[in-house]
């Protein structure tokens, strides 16, 4: 392990997602909870941009913006989930009964 | 291009640099006090040294006596460093802008800029994203209702203008053909023919539209006048550094100045030829003079509105923002994409119907909307 | 001295250790703090990859954009009325932390006795720099080969943007006194609209004020019937002498 090698990016990129993972599977807090998500995500994105590097391709960046802008996308509409959420009912919602915004 | 230095001739000129700024930070303060003071007819400071000039260092003395006071609900980390977010990120975009090119002096060549990196507009709009943090989490730890607001409205202001800067800036990548500002420079060092002149092709010639959404998206991006009303409320009621004071209060205050230069020697790189000008090919020391002269000319301009304009309210500054100056930086980009296709002969004959079609389109578009956005005006103006 | 290692293993133990700050930390600022800084040094590992305008675009869109609409989230919204997740037990977290270091070891184990690689593609170092850089060289991948997945990706943000929109919309006038706790929305349509005899049906920040009092009591108070459209082109003209 004299010199640099896809293998060290890789190594990060699954120490990253594990600790996003366990983040989703441990925090109760929803908003910590999507932070991981996006953590996660950025792992792949790291995987992804290290293999390109490995093999010369363009490949792995040009799917990591991908990635990042559908990310952004989700982030957004998530987010504007939970606000809705918070907005229409007093105290807190119980994730998994929450089928619909309507009620 | 650049040549490969050793490094700790990077860190010299580094470290000149950033002297250089603080110093020009530091008398930025004196230049605003005077000019304002000649736009109202009086003198500004003058008893402080010969015609003020010593002004800046009694403030710096005097802010450094006062009380440092922490609220006690504050979040102490986040209070320390959240100003030094600002400051710090503020500095670090001089690091890509040129100065020159290489020279040669005591024997070495040296690079007359930091660094060239290869998506050097984008480094500084990356900067500029990272110093909004500065503001909110300042809000969120003065544990003051008021201030968070005030912040939160600050942190929205600074991102909507952001976008507006960087799709202004599109139609200059799309001419250069490249991010780095080194080429950019050197782009416009062409000299172009136009009747019987030869002028540099500046990018204020050719794209007049993207600079006046660059001045106005760079005075709002950096919180000034007359966009400061979530900072002038500190004057009023709250604002995101109330609970700020002495030194810290500077740090935001005087990253907002230096922000205030880089963004002016940003614009004079990307719109007015930095370092271009006659002479400034044989001389570097002129080359460095013209830019010099050519962000003192934004910064004046810059405390021009200042002196000149009444602030404009929230919703207005924020509709500015995205029915005014987003879809204006959109026609833009397309015009010069446009044009470029249309100077290279690039567009097929099929094309054109299509393109007028699509142009009527939008064009009937728009109209609409301004009548729709009238009558909304005139309902909500009466009822 | 094999600089690239050195700066790789400083920037990645940054990058892990306010990972997990991320995940560890009690105040939800704090670790949104912690995934700046995390996100920071990872776009430092893309410029290690050669993908400089992924690092720029990681900050700007990533850090500068959605972690500060997080951010907004977070200090705008009541977390008492934030949607809560089942409780998880004490002893879940240190069998995760156990299962996650084995897991860690098997991928590790994974990636070193790799034996499959991928086909080699164009875009050596030296032929990206012929093109005139990274940006250059991913402008005409994206814009040939990736052309398809690129307008798609528009479509979704331009739909993201669209939903996000109408989902956080609040709702009639009318129905808001009800569910009100005091957060204050910074888009109200009308800002702070002293038109109506008591200004956004909100809470006033200012404790104990006769707005309060007038706004806690309800509609009912006043001489005239208000009434309370969203649109109002639904009804144009309001009779108020009835």
């Amino acid at each position: 392990m004299n010199e640099i090698g896809s293998e060290h990016f890789l190594f990060l990129s699954a120490a990253l997602f594990i600790i996003g993972m366990m983040g989703v599977l441990v925090r109760r807090n929803v908003l910590i909870i999507f932070m991981c998500v996006e953590l996660m995500v950025t792992a792949a994105n790291i995987s992804l941009v290290a293999f390109g590097w490995e093999l010369d391709s363009l490949s792995g960046q040009s799917f990591a913006i991908f990635t990042i802008a559908v990310a952004a996308a989700e982030a957004a509409v998530g987010l504007a989930i939970v606000v809705a959420l918070s907005r229409r009912v007093k105290g807190a919602v119980d994730i998994d009964e929450a089928r619909s915004l309507r009620d | 291009m650049e040549n490969n230095q050793p490094l700790w001739l990077t860190f010299i000129v580094a470290f000149i640099l950033m002297n250089v700024l603080l110093v020009g930070m530091a008398y930025m303060t004196w230049f605003e006090r005077k000019v304002i003071a000649a736009f109202q007819d009086r003198l500004g400071p003058t008893r402080t040294g010969p015609h003020g000039l010593l002004q800046p260092l009694a403030d710096g003395i005097k802010l450094l006596g006062k009380e440092d006071l922490i609220p006690g609900a504050a979040d102490k980390r986040v209070f320390y460093f959240a100003p030094l977010i600002v400051f710090v990120t503020a500095i670090v975009g001089v690091a890509v802008i040129p100065f020159g090119g290489v020279i040669h002096l005591f024997g070495q060549d040296i690079n007359l800029f930091v660094t060239d990196v290869n998506v050097g507009a984008l480094f500084i709009l990356a900067f500029s994203s990272i110093g909004v943090y500065g503001i909110i989490l300042g809000a969120y730890a003065s544990a003051n209702r008021y201030s968070l607001l005030g912040g939160l409205r600050s942190a929205a202001q600074v991102v909507s203008y952001e976008i507006i800067l960087g799709l202004s800036l599109v139609g200059i990548f799309i001419l250069s053909g490249s991010l780095s500002l080194r080429d950019i420079l050197a782009r416009q060092q062409d000299t172009l023919s136009i009747g019987g002149f030869e002028i540099s092709n500046w990018y204020i010639l050719s794209q007049p539209l993207a600079f006046i959404i660059f001045l106005i998206a760079a005075v709002a991006e950096t919180n000034r006048a007359p966009f400061d009303l979530p900072e002038a409320e500190t004057e009023l009621v709250s604002g995101f550094h109330t609970e700020y004071s002495a030194f810290r209060f500077s740090f935001y205050f005087l990253g907002e100045y230096i922000s205030m230069i880089v963004v002016s020697l940003f614009a004079s790189t990307l719109f007015l030829g930095g370092t271009g000008g006659p002479g400034s090919g044989e001389y570097w020391g002129l080359g460095i003079l013209y830019l010099l002269l050519k962000t003192v000319l934004f910064l004046f301009f810059y405390v021009w509105l200042r002196a000149t304009l009444p602030r404009f309210r929230y919703d207005q500054l924020m509709g500015i923002a995205w029915k005014v100056l987003l879809p204006l930086a959109l026609l833009n980009i397309v015009i010069t994409a446009f044009i470029r296709l249309y100077a290279n002969d690039q567009i097929p004959s099929s094309w054109w119907r299509t393109i007028v079609a699509i142009l009527a389109v939008v064009l009937l578009a728009m109209v609409y909307q301004a009548y729709a956005a009238g009558r909304a005006e005139r309902r909500t103006a009466a009822g | 001295m094999p600089w690239d290692l050195i700066i790789f293993y400083m920037v990645a133990t940054i990058c892990v250790l306010c990972a997990v700050g991320v995940v560890a930390s009690n105040n939800p600022v704090h670790a949104a703090i912690f995934l700046v800084l995390s996100f920071f040094n990872v776009a430092a590992i893309f410029v290690m990859l050669g993908a400089e305008f992924l690092a720029v675009v990681q900050v700007i869109v990533y850090t500068g954009a959605i972690l500060v609409l997080m951010l907004f989230v977070l200090m705008l919204v009541d977390p008492d009325d934030l949607p809560e997740f089942h409780a998880a037990r004490p002893v879940q977290r240190y069998v995760g932390v156990l299962l996650g270091a084995i897991l860690l070891l098997e991928v590790g184990v994974a990636i070193i006795d790799r034996t499959v690689t991928g086909i080699p593609g164009t875009a050596s170092r030296e032929a990206v720099d012929v093109v005139g850089g990274n940006t250059q060289a991913l402008g005409r991948t994206l814009y040939t080969e990736y052309l398809l997945p690129f307008e798609i990706v528009s479509l979704v943000l331009t739909v993201g943007v669209i939903g996000a929109i109408v989902l956080a919309m609040p709702e009639r006038l009318g129905e808001r006194i009800a569910n009100r706790r005091g957060t204050i929305s910074l888009g109200h349509p009308r800002g702070t609209d002293f038109a109506l005899p008591v200004g956004p049906l909100e809470e006033s920040p200012i404790p104990g004020s006769a707005r309060d009092e007038a706004v806690m009591a309800g509609p009912q108070e006043f001489g005239r019937e208000l009434v309370m459209v969203r649109d109002a082109e639904e009804q144009p003209v309001v009779d108020l002498r009835r």
